[in-house]
């Protein structure tokens, strides 16, 4: 249970503050509503070489990380295909640096062509880091390429390739700041041993004087219905095959995310999950399986992927996973069964609770979602999901005309 | 929610060497308090020790405004103690892969169905076995772990498939320049068969038999090599179920710990790696362990190098020459060294140019004396860092685990402050003079050269 108050500040900036009463740092989460999914197909990976770029210094601050420092904060930020996230930890008496910096950046970011030109090495070198210098980097970009044909999640957060990032230029740069980065499409959270009062009076101190942009945003592509089953193989110089099938579902608010969720916690939620007890305990086909839900704002996937054992056809696999989904059907999770994931689900939110950084960027997520109140229900949902409900999304999602495998097989 | 390919792709990475050594459990110190600045004091109460009757020490580090505890077993029982490769790490993880009482099946729905957590991590030196758990749902969770750690069975089967497992997971790491770097750093400090250098063949996994792992665990997992720490809400039923686990470890029976032969450093190395499209670098020296007393001194310089975003290193490879992602810099501590880490990976065609930039830094600090707005950072950061670790009872304890080992108390972290606080930029300069001059240096590149 995170308690929080929430409030709108004039120029549509969304403010939700949590009092913590433990710890003796105050956590300052900024969250930009623009992801990978907000980019154009020719400029894929920019709101990521942008969040790079946040950290490059304003007028008035040229060094954003030195004031953070001076406070012993720390800070850092991501870009997933939804949002870009901001993130500052520091003693709690010295919160107000925080908000001061964020406030500072919203509106004054100073972008020289030096800048730009260094930070896209910096993020090319990420690239290579991640994707191009490591085993199996380019796996997940294929399954989403795979998955999707017209809607931006087709291409990862970094982007489809080097070049996009080397060819930003800096008008280009210049106007997706504008678009993105201003009061009525951010939401500002803070978790600290605070007054609510105070942290409210802060936020309005620091932001209340930028001024809003109306802005239009251009539709996203609708990923249209899928009708067959797809299906890519590739070889590469790796020492084991893999293997991914994904499932098209519905998007985090729907009501049966909860429930989508549980059922990959069936299958692969700890050691105890039916994938690894039974295809790597077992019948020793995999050395690791796994299933998740992407939990996406717009319609996501729930993959299923596991590495192979060098004695384990490709075949043999897919067809094992098939028959875990199967068996979902035949072998329906027993109450015991269900209660340990649901189990697992409450015990996961009280350690994630124990933190004001988490918790701060989790009251920004939620936030998001457009249901704040979700965050304190959601154990509930998860609590009331039953069979039935399990039997109906297996039914509608593990369909073979709706899924995306891919093969990824060991050259050597 | 569980794992998802959403990998976050943070701005500045957050790249730690802890999978170097053994656990730097970040810095084990911090500087004080600072009454000018009020900012809050970083004082960690003394655990309470208690010692049973066959000896384990157990500490306690009450929390009771949370409603998690956390219970960690140390033990003596690192790579470096094994004669057979790869049986320190097998016996630890088959610890829960089926016991005398249950299955392997059956410890991972325990744990499951009560939301518990357990990890095990191993060095080489130590492994730590760590229980997490809602408060509520202690009893059910340590009944566990008394068969994890007193009664574990390593049946053949669960053997074989760990061992199949991990032969594929190394193979795959060792793909990586990264991993490729490290280990070959490991051989240039110490030598390639030092304990402490040595890396395996993974076929070794191949060969493993249960009675060496069963014979390993029999040797290390003893009352004389172990103690324990719990902090979050401990009462006195949590304690007792806690020692009635902790004084059943029996007495070990002393046989010889291996020999440790002086180190035989290598200074140039070269991996190569063809088709890579970055190099990975690793720069050091051996220096020594953190109970020597330029440790703390050391600290200061390698947080001054690359210790945090915005390091000397940070701002030359990557914000002024755009050659990295990230840079870091570290002091790795190990019971019986230590040394001096710089790690980087770079785009293959600039690897010369930031070699030199990594040297010419480290000269720099040789023969400039550092700012004191600088050396005031660095203090500042490395202060931030030690109250973040000491934020909430996980933390805490893994400090408490890293002071025990150096064979001293909680009241370390104020001593190390004192320490850090007192460093002039005169120190920095004569530690960096007397301890990091190029011939001294160890470099390692794998890459496609």
């Amino acid at each position: 249970m995170i308690p929080y108050r929430k409030k709108t500040l004039a120029n549509g900036l969304t403010v939700v503050v949590n009092r913590d009463r433990q710890s003796k740092l105050a956590a300052v989460n900024i969250l930009y509503r623009v992801g990978a999914r907000d980019e154009a197909p020719g400029r894929t990976g920019f709101a990521h070489l942008f969040e790079h770029l946040m950290f490059r210094g304003t007028r008035r601050h040229p060094d954003f990380d030195r004031p953070v420092q001076m406070a012993s904060g720390d800070n850092n930020a991501f870009t997933n295909n939804d949002y870009t996230d901001f993130y500052i930890t520091l003693p709690r008496d010295r919160a107000e640096v925080a908000l001061e910096l964020e406030s500072d950046r919203m509106e004054g970011l100073d972008i020289t062509p030096e800048k730009l030109a260094t930070e896209k090495r910096v993020v090319i070198e990420e690239f290579r880091q991640r994707y191009l210098n490591q085993p199996y980097g380019d796996q997940s970009m294929l399954l989403r390429a795979l998955a999707y044909r017209v809607h931006p999640y087709r291409w990862a957060t970094i982007g489809l390739t080097p070049d996009h990032i080397a060819a930003a230029s800096l008008s280009e740069v210049e106007a997706f700041y504008r678009t993105h980065y201003r009061p009525s499409n951010a939401i500002l959270s803070l978790s600290a041993d605070l007054d609510e009062e105070r942290m409210f009076d802060l936020a309005e101190k620091w932001f209340a004087p930028i001024a809003d942009r109306a802005v239009e945003r251009p539709p996203r592509p609708a990923e249209p219905a899928q009708t067959e089953a797809r299906r890519q193989e590739v070889e590469r110089d790796v020492p084991a095959t893999t293997l991914s099938i994904a499932f098209r579902m519905g998007r985090r608010t729907d009501p049966s995310f909860q429930t989508g969720d549980l059922v990959s916690d069936l299958l692969a939620g700890g050691d105890s999950g039916r994938l690894y007890r039974r295809l790597v305990k077992e019948r020793r086909l995999f050395a690791t399986v796994n299933a998740y839900v992407t939990g996406d704002l717009d319609p996501g996937l729930f993959v299923l992927t596991g590495q192979l054992l060098p004695s384990t056809s490709a075949e043999e696999a897919e067809e094992a996973l098939w028959g875990e989904l199967e068996a979902l059907r035949t072998d329906p999770p027993s109450d015991y069964e269900l209660e340990k994931v649901k189990n697992k689900f409450e015990a996961n939110t009280l350690f994630g609770e124990l933190n004001v950084m988490n918790k701060a960027m989790n009251l920004g997520f939620y936030e998001l979602t457009g249901d704040l109140e979700l965050i304190n229900r959601e154990t509930a949902l998860y609590r009331a999901v039953g069979r039935d409900a399990i039997a109906r999304f297996c039914r509608e999602t593990f369909r073979p005309a709706c899924s995306s495998t891919l093969l990824y097989k060991a050259s050597r | 929610m569980k794992t998802t390919d959403k990998f976050p792709h943070t701005a500045r990475q957050a790249a730690s060497l802890a999978c170097d050594a053994s656990l730097p459990a970040g810095f084990p110190a911090a500087s004080p308090a600072d009454p000018a600045s009020g900012s809050p004091s970083l004082g960690l109460a003394p655990a309470q020790r208690r010692t049973l009757p066959n000896g384990v020490a157990l500490y306690v580090l009450a929390a009771d405004e949370f409603e998690v505890l956390r219970t960690t077993f140390v033990f003596r029982a690192g790579s470096t103690r094994q004669r057979v490769p790869f049986s320190a790490s097998a016996t630890a993880n088959l610890l829960s892969e089926g016991t005398r009482d249950l299955s392997a099946a059956e410890v991972a729905e325990r744990l499951d169905y009560y939301g518990s957590w357990y990890d095990v991590s191993i060095d080489r030196d130590y492994v730590y076995i760590s229980f997490a758990m809602l408060s509520k749902f202690a009893r059910e969770t340590l009944e566990v772990a008394g068969q994890v750690l007193l009664h574990p069975a390593f049946p053949e089967r669960e053997v074989a498939t760990y061992c199949a497992e991990r032969r594929q997971r190394l193979a795959i790491e060792r793909t990586k320049v990264d991993v490729e770097a490290r280990e070959a750093f490991a051989r240039a400090l110490f030598g390639a068969r030092h304990p402490y250098g040595i890396s395996s063949d993974e076929r070794a996994y191949d060969t493993l038999t249960r009675d060496e792992i069963e014979a390993f665990y029999r040797r290390w997992y003893t009352a004389d090599n172990c103690f324990v720490v719990c902090s979050g809400r401990v009462g006195e039923a949590e304690i007792a179920a806690v020692e009635a686990i902790a004084s059943r470890l029996v007495q070990g029976d002393g046989a010889a710990a291996p020999r440790f032969p002086a180190p035989a450093t290598q200074h140039e190395v070269r991996v190569a790696h063809p088709g890579a499209v970055q190099s990975s670098i690793r720069i050091g020296r051996l220096l020594f362990p953190r109970t020597h007393p330029d440790f703390v001194g050391m600290q200061v310089v390698a947080a001054a190098l690359g210790g945090y975003f915005g390091s000397r290193l940070m701002q030359n490879l990557r914000e002024r020459n755009g050659y990295t992602y990230g840079v870091v810099a570290a002091m790795v501590n190990f019971e019986r060294a230590g040394y001096l880490a710089i790690a980087t990976q770079v785009g293959t065609e600039v690897t010369q140019a930031a070699l030199d930039a990594i040297y010419a830094e480290i000269e720099r600090l040789r023969t400039e004396p550092m700012p004191d707005e600088e050396l005031a950072l660095v203090k500042r950061i490395m202060e931030g860092e030690m109250m973040r670790i000491l934020d909430g009872p996980f933390g805490i304890a893994d400090v408490a685990i890293e002071n025990i080992l150096c064979g001293t108390d909680n009241g370390a972290i104020e001593r190390n402050l004192a320490a850090i606080r007192a460093m002039t930029p005169a120190d920095v300069q004569r530690l960096a003079a007397r301890y990091l001059a190029r011939e001294e240096l160890v470099t390692v590149v794998a890459g496609d050269s």
